[in-house]
């Protein structure tokens, strides 16, 4: 069992930091703070304050973090544990959300009492709690723990959609809103499943404990199942492209950056921590399958849109699918976090993330500029925004997968594992789409930078708020230094799990 | 840091620099007249630092520069091309209001187009090679027009597309080789013992040969090189389509014969040869029929290559790289020389189409010139068989070809009888065609390690003088007996392929229609229960 380590407590203040943020959105104007950015902002400074420390820690001791909630160890009790890949994925929740908070805070930085003042304070405190939840997600050693963390981020992630309370975006809130509670349902009922059976949710204790039988196999099957439907894998993505379009633009960041990551998250735990090896590979098969439709079918989509917002929304479920080929590209037998496979997927997760959020910040402002988004009418936003599109064509860099970028090397992996596995139909689909991808975004950048055809008007932004969309794409593109081999973060304190 | 090494570094770092420091107003105002600059340093690095070699990173990631003969050689001409054509720039678009943001697309593609030369590693080479690829666009699309448009989209299509083979290549390559990023040399050395070594010799040539433009990835040559300004043209032609050369001479396994794949290879370059010819004579603009004449041309250097291949002979690299070298800079004299002639009025033509002249035949073989040379070099791996019978033969298609161009180009005079050319136009073409004389001869030697001498001797001369013959008797004949050539659309099979525009459109249809399916609720509640179902049973059973 897990013993407490001596930086633990720095998990605690991970998760409970930005709820004590909300505390202070609350009790603000008895503070005599009327402007709920101030607050927002301090505490994202102590937030990534935390994650570096966790990062740095982590690189040191080269050893997981856990703390032992109450001092009762596993499986009566609940434990924080922080391993390499909980430590990037924390480090990338805290750059995304700093540089959203940075963008946001212009738009949302009236008084509560001024106009507009309710939804600044429900965007701060809702990003605040939706932290809170991811890095909890990320945390979590007790399958109802990560229950209670996935319900959080849903209910957090579910108004932000709905912030401008529009009818169309309360439909598209409502929409995300039951399918995830369909998806929360699956997930609990699997939980419940393998309580029955094994008498823990605690997932170091099941990793030695599960065998495979129908009971382990059919709850595994219902939580997949239920994330799959949170984490909007194709055909189960109805509910994203309104969702993510409808959103402002820093909610929709946030949203496609980082939400749809952790109910994979916990995927690839139930696949590689719960499920007793070796997991099947039919099953591995059927993921990779939906997940080649994902990129196959939604970039044909993406191509198709005539919103901007919609199609990085439509690119985005392309590029979850990405993440579900995983599964089939890592060769049974060996420790999974030392293969390039490993290695491939987890580098597109987080390139996914910091370019997809480049992206929808930089929509926001092209947006802003022009008073719409419809992308035939895109001309003049290069002279009118010119960073945002850079940013905009940089973060495409990393969805086409063209160098230097991370998105390069996460293809580049996993073509390389593909074909190390000899499933050479992934290696195509991985090819084929970063042909779609090069379309839609080179359909996109094409008509930003034209010049208009008739003089168009449009709406001065301030230059440094194209700043934050420009930071995310050039990190996309410094993942692209990365050396093409498996990261030995990646694998600190895996090969220790209980 | 050796000198060699850090020449090598300021080779590739000077145009980068220029595109930075865009960033200051004062330097962007200037920066048009600056072209000419840029590869500057590479030149010298051409000259003083063959051999020299410098470790950018270290393993694991392993970014190296280093300069082979071969290399040496193309980043001469490619950087002596880029000076002559910069300052050609300067004159040529000197009115052009958007020329700045020209001159960025023109330095990137300047970067991309030495560093393919001069990077030694697998990594840096697909990212130097996407950079002249993709930053081409801008110079193709530059005009804004509606051709120009089309042809940029035909041109990024088709790019994006050879960097997708290359990719699956080269991680092919480096999956059957050393692990991480290897230098292209280990990595070609474990291809021929490698599983997959077919599919990556395929991809490696379709990719690279998409690049030279070898039939029938051709079409985005005679589209994207005439719309593009005339300076544009001459670096698209003379330098971008060598990013194939160096591709094939730097990737494919010449220690081991592979007489398969190179006998492929030649059967193609031959093909493209005589396609280019036979597609370029119906053509009835000076710059197209040239586009065509570079297709035909790299044909030709892909069969030199693919008879390096077949017998497994090193030396061919060299080789190589010394016809393209000569290529490069005729065919950026010519592409120059139809702007120069487009400005001289009748009085003074006579001389400039003496010039225009001896570079078009020079690609044909005229003796003495740098074609006759490079030709001659080419009879050694070609041989004496139906390859090297073919291949002179192609000469002759050559003249003809371009004789064919010299009456297009001679026509075009519509300005005033006493117009002369400025200088700003006439130095750099008579410079870059003097220099295809001057480095002809003087590489003559170092390169192909014949004495020059003997590309004098009588039986030489007659070897590269019937084909000359044979040409201008088949245009002669062609014009005497009055057959009507068909008019042949620029892009010939692009223009097929346009005929499948329905069916991709239908596909697109389908994907939506798919999608607003999927996206019903009993759709999705009905695929959340399958697939449930689906993970479930499919858990149970043994891996």
């Amino acid at each position: 069992m897990g013993m407490a380590t001596t930086t633990g407590p720095l998990l605690v203040l991970a998760v409970v930091v930005p709820v004590i943020g909300m505390l202070a959105l609350l009790v603000m104007p008895f503070l005599g703070i009327r402007r709920p950015a101030t607050v927002a902002l301090a505490v994202v400074a102590v937030g990534v304050a935390i994650a570096s420390a966790i990062g740095i820690d982590l690189v040191r001791s080269k050893e997981a973090i856990v703390y032992v909630v109450g001092g009762w160890a596993p499986p009566l009790g609940l434990q924080l544990r922080a391993d390499g890949l909980s430590g990037v994925m924390m480090a990338m929740a805290a750059l995304v959300i700093a540089a959203v908070a940075l963008y946001a805070r212009p738009q949302f930085d009236m008084a509560e009492d001024a106009p507009g003042g309710r939804r600044a304070f429900a965007f701060w405190s809702l990003l605040m709690g939706l932290w809170s939840a991811l890095n909890l997600v990320f945390l979590g050693e007790d399958l109802f723990n990560l229950f209670v963390a996935l319900e959080l981020l849903t209910f957090a992630a579910v108004p932000l959609v709905c912030l401008d309370g529009k009818a169309e975006t309360i439909e598209a809130a409502l929409r995300y809103l039951v399918f995830a509670l369909i998806g929360s349902a699956l997930y609990l009922l699997g939980t419940a499943i393998l309580y029955g059976q094994y008498g823990t949710l605690d997932i170091g204790t099941l990793h030695g404990r599960a065998s495979a039988n129908l009971a382990t196999h059919a709850a595994i099957a219902l939580m997949i199942g239920g994330l799959m439907a949170k984490a909007a894998l194709f055909p189960l993505h109805l509910w994203l492209p309104p969702a993510h379009a409808g959103a402002p633009a820093p909610a929709s960041a946030v949203l496609s950056a980082l939400v749809v990551k952790a109910p994979f998250f916990i995927i690839l735990r139930l696949w590689f921590d719960v499920l007793p090896e070796p997991p099947s590979e039919a099953a591995a098969r059927v993921l990779a399958l939906l997940g080649a439709a994902a990129i196959l079918v939604c970039s044909v989509v993406a191509l198709r849109q005539r919103r901007l917002k919609l199609m990085i929304a439509y690119s985005t479920v392309a590029q979850i699918g990405y993440l579900f080929l995983m599964f089939i590209l890592i060769e049974p037998g060996v420790a999974p976090w030392t293969t390039i496979g490993w290695t491939g997927g987890m580098l597109q997760l987080i390139s996914h993330a910091l370019a997809k959020a480049a992206m929808f910040l930089a929509a926001g402002l092209i947006a802003e500029a022009l008073g719409h988004d419809r992308i035939a009418d895109l001309a003049g936003a290069g002279r009118t925004v010119p960073v945002s599109v850079f940013a905009f064509g940089l973060a495409g860099l990393s969805l086409m997968g063209l160098p230097p970028s991370g998105g390069f090397i996460a293809k580049l992996l996993l073509l390389n594992a593909a074909i190390l596995s000899g499933a050479w139909w992934v290696a195509i689909v991985i090819s084929v789409g970063g042909l779609l991808a090069a379309a839609y975004v080179a359909r996109v950048l094409k008509r930003a930078m034209a010049a208009p055809a008739t003089a168009i008007e449009t709406r001065a932004v301030a230059r440094e708020r194209e700043w934050p969309a420009l930071g995310l794409a050039l990190c996309a593109v410094a993942l692209g230094f990365v050396p093409l081999q498996p990261l030995d973060m990646l694998a600190i304190g895996r090969g220790a799990l209980p | 840091m050796t000198p060699a090494g850090a020449l090598l570094a300021a080779a590739l770092a000077t145009p980068l620099a220029f595109v930075a420091l865009c960033l200051l107003p004062g330097f962007r105002r200037r920066v048009f007249d600056l072209l000419p600059l840029a590869p500057l340093p590479a030149l010298v690095a051409a000259v003083a630092a063959p051999g020299g070699s410098l470790l950018l990173a270290p393993a694991p990631m392993r970014l190296v520069l280093a300069l082979d003969e071969p290399g040496a050689m193309l980043l001469g001409g490619a950087a002596l091309l880029w000076a002559a054509a910069g300052l050609y720039a300067r004159t040529y678009m000197a009115t052009d209001p958007t020329r700045i943001g020209f001159a960025v697309w023109w330095l990137l593609t300047l970067a991309g187009s030495l560093g393919v030369f001069i990077v030694a590693d697998m990594t840096s080479f697909y990212l130097m090679f996407s950079l002249v690829s993709l930053a081409a666009y801008g110079l193709v699309a530059h005009e804004g027009t509606p051709r120009a448009e089309s042809a940029s989209l035909i041109y990024m299509a088709l790019a994006v597309l050879g960097e997708a083979f290359l990719l699956l290549g080269f991680v092919l390559l480096a999956t059957a080789g050393p692990t991480g990023n290897p230098l292209i040399a280990d990595a070609v050395a474990s291809l021929p013992a490698s599983p997959w070594r077919d599919a990556t010799l395929a991809l490696l040539i379709l990719g690279f040969g998409l690049k030279m433009g070898l039939v029938p990835l051709h079409v985005w040559m005679p589209l994207a090189h005439p719309v593009a300004p005339m300076p544009a043209s001459a670096v698209l032609s003379g330098i971008i389509v060598k990013a194939g050369v160096i591709g094939l001479v730097r990737f494919l396994p010449f220690d081991q014969p592979a007489a398969d794949w190179g006998t492929a290879l030649i059967v193609l370059g031959l093909f493209t040869a005589y396609y280019g010819v036979a597609i370029g004579i119906t053509q009835s603009h000076p710059k197209t029929v040239l586009a065509y004449s570079t297709v035909s041309q790299m044909g030709l250097v892909a069969a030199i290559i693919g008879a390096g291949l077949e017998l497994g002979a090193a030396g061919v690299s060299r080789l190589a790289a010394y016809y393209a070298l000569h290529h490069m800079l005729v065919k950026g004299a010519l592409f120059m020389g139809v702007g120069v002639m487009a400005a001289t009025g009748a009085r003074h033509r006579t001389l400039a189409l003496g010039v225009m002249a001896v570079m078009a035949l020079s690609l044909a073989g005229l003796p003495l010139t740098s074609g006759a040379l490079a030709k001659y070099a080419a009879k050694g791996p070609l041989g004496d068989g139906l390859a090297g019978t073919l291949a002179a033969l192609s000469a002759a298609g050559s003249a003809l070809l371009m004789l064919h161009f010299l009456r297009l180009v001679a026509k075009t005079a519509p300005v005033r009888a006493d117009a002369v050319a400025g200088w700003g136009l006439r130095a750099p073409w008579l410079a870059t065609a003097a220099a295809s004389l001057f480095a002809g001869w003087m590489l003559f030697a170092p390169a192909i390690g014949y004495a020059p001498a003997s590309a004098l001797a009588p039986a030489a001369l007659w070897d590269a003088t019937w084909p000359l013959l044979l040409g201008g008797l088949l245009a002669f004949g062609l014009a005497r007996s009055g057959i009507g050539l068909p008019k042949i659309p620029e892009g010939d099979v692009a223009a097929l392929a346009m005929c499948a525009l329905p069916a991709v459109r239908r596909i697109g249809d389908g994907a939506e229609r798919l999608d607003a399916a999927l996206r019903r609720w009993p759709v999705a509640g009905l695929a959340l229960m399958a697939i449930v179902l689906i993970l479930g049973a499919t858990l149970g059973t043994a891996r």
